[in-house]
């Protein structure tokens, strides 16, 4: 019972942000509106003070905060809002934070292509398909969530694991194997397609070419030649299934 | 230099969990769908904080495969939910409770399917190339 008093620094936001979620989850009764945004504003700031970023780049910091704390906002607000529309404005609107923590890792291609893909495909397919099958003044069962207590219980014991075991292996707290799983490697054998060259062109910003074009291309048709050829292939079987599946209309309306 | 890598894994699992609990609580078939891809970018936010950590482009390019699979997946769920929805009119999950075979006890009542639709009679267009049936005309001089 102490070790788990001891981890108040880790218990008290995901006490707060669970309540926030499950005070903010659609009901029939009045939502808490202002006292979940309470919590949840708190959980966010005590979990970014203890596992936010110590980089000496005060803009890296600052970038990493926006994108992160919008990209958990916009997901909060996602699942707890009670028009299906604007919940997908708010997937899209996390899915461009992700982006933006793409390009703090280094990853300028996937960034690009993950909005071209999410934000530009699949949220336009799913906001297409919601306005189809739109009910007249928010159906029922968008105004009751199913069993907010048990999910959100479930899902911060998940999340508390989660950040149990990442503390545990950065902050060496656990056996003497701790650590291990950060540590780089010194020489990976494997996947040398997938290295990083260096970088000689005096426009580039950074010395290796790690999430340009060309790096992740030569990884990409280099060493998972054959993986590439697989996702194609599910692709192809996925379009057949879709126009298979899709119902048949006899009269022009859905 | 952990630190960095720390702070992008907690928002990983941050928006994992956030998924889940979305997955799970939404009774809306398009939102539970909305949440998986959530939880597919907390997956997606892990493995390029590894890549860049490890200095590889490993977990970049399992990203753009996260992607693709997350682009199939996207357009088969909507084929189904629309399929779906035609047959019970209804985006609700819970409609979809009982899927056993009909001889076997059923796990939540049955729900009403919704009224059939009266059939409106609507006026047609002549087929073409015929002359159209018309009401007997009168002549002027009678009425």
């Amino acid at each position: 019972m102490n070790g788990i008093i001891e981890q108040w620094p880790l218990l008290a936001p995901l006490v707060l942000g669970g309540l926030a979620i499950w005070l903010l989850l659609p009901r029939d009764r009045v939502r808490g509106w202002g006292l979940g945004t309470l919590c949840g504003v708190a959980a966010l700031l005590a979990l970014s003070r203890q596992f936010g970023p110590v980089a000496s780049d005060a803009a890296r910091n600052v970038l990493f905060h926006l994108f992160g704390g919008g990209a958990v906002v916009s997901g909060v607000l996602m699942i707890t809002n009670r028009n299906p529309v604007y919940s997908a404005l708010w997937f899209a609107l996390a899915t461009l934070s992700v982006c933006g923590i793409f390009v703090l890792n280094s990853a300028q291609f996937l960034a690009a292509a993950t909005v071209i893909v999410y934000a530009g495909a699949i949220v336009v397919t799913f906001l297409f398909v919601i306005m189809l099958a739109q009910q007249a003044g928010g159906a029922e069962y968008d105004r009751r969530a199913y069993q907010p207590e048990l999910a959100t219980i479930g899902g911060c014991l998940l999340l508390g694991g989660l950040l149990f075991t990442l503390q545990g292996w950065s902050r060496g707290v656990g056996a003497e194997g701790a650590g291990q799983f950060l540590k780089r490697p010194d020489g990976v054998a494997a996947n040398l397609l997938s290295e990083p060259q260096p970088w000689n062109a005096v426009t580039v910003i950074g010395e290796s070419d790690l999430g340009t074009l060309r790096g992740v291309g030569r990884s990409l048709f280099g060493d998972y030649l054959y993986a590439v050829e697989v996702a194609g292939t599910v692709l192809l079987i996925a379009t057949i299934g879709t126009i298979a599946l899709a119902p048949r209309r006899s009269q022009g309306t859905l | 230099m952990t630190g960095l890598l720390e702070g992008h894994l907690v928002v990983g699992a941050m928006l994992f969990v956030l998924g889940a609990i979305g997955f799970l609580t939404r009774r809306n078939l398009i939102l539970m769908m909305l949440s998986v891809e959530l939880m597919l970018h907390g997956v997606s936010i892990n493995l390029t904080a590894f890549g860049r950590h490890h200095g590889h482009h490993s977990g970049q390019v399992f990203t753009i495969f996260v992607l693709t699979i997350a682009a199939c997946e996207a357009g088969l769920a909507l084929a189904l939910i629309l399929g779906m929805y035609q047959r019970r009119k209804s985006l609700d999950v819970q409609l979809w409770s009982n899927l056993g075979e009909p001889d076997l006890p059923r796990l939540v009542p049955e729900p009403t399917p919704p009224p059939a639709e009266e059939p409106v009679e609507l006026p047609h267009l002549a087929p073409a190339g015929r002359v159209p049936r018309l009401p007997p005309r009168r002549s002027v001089g009678q009425a």
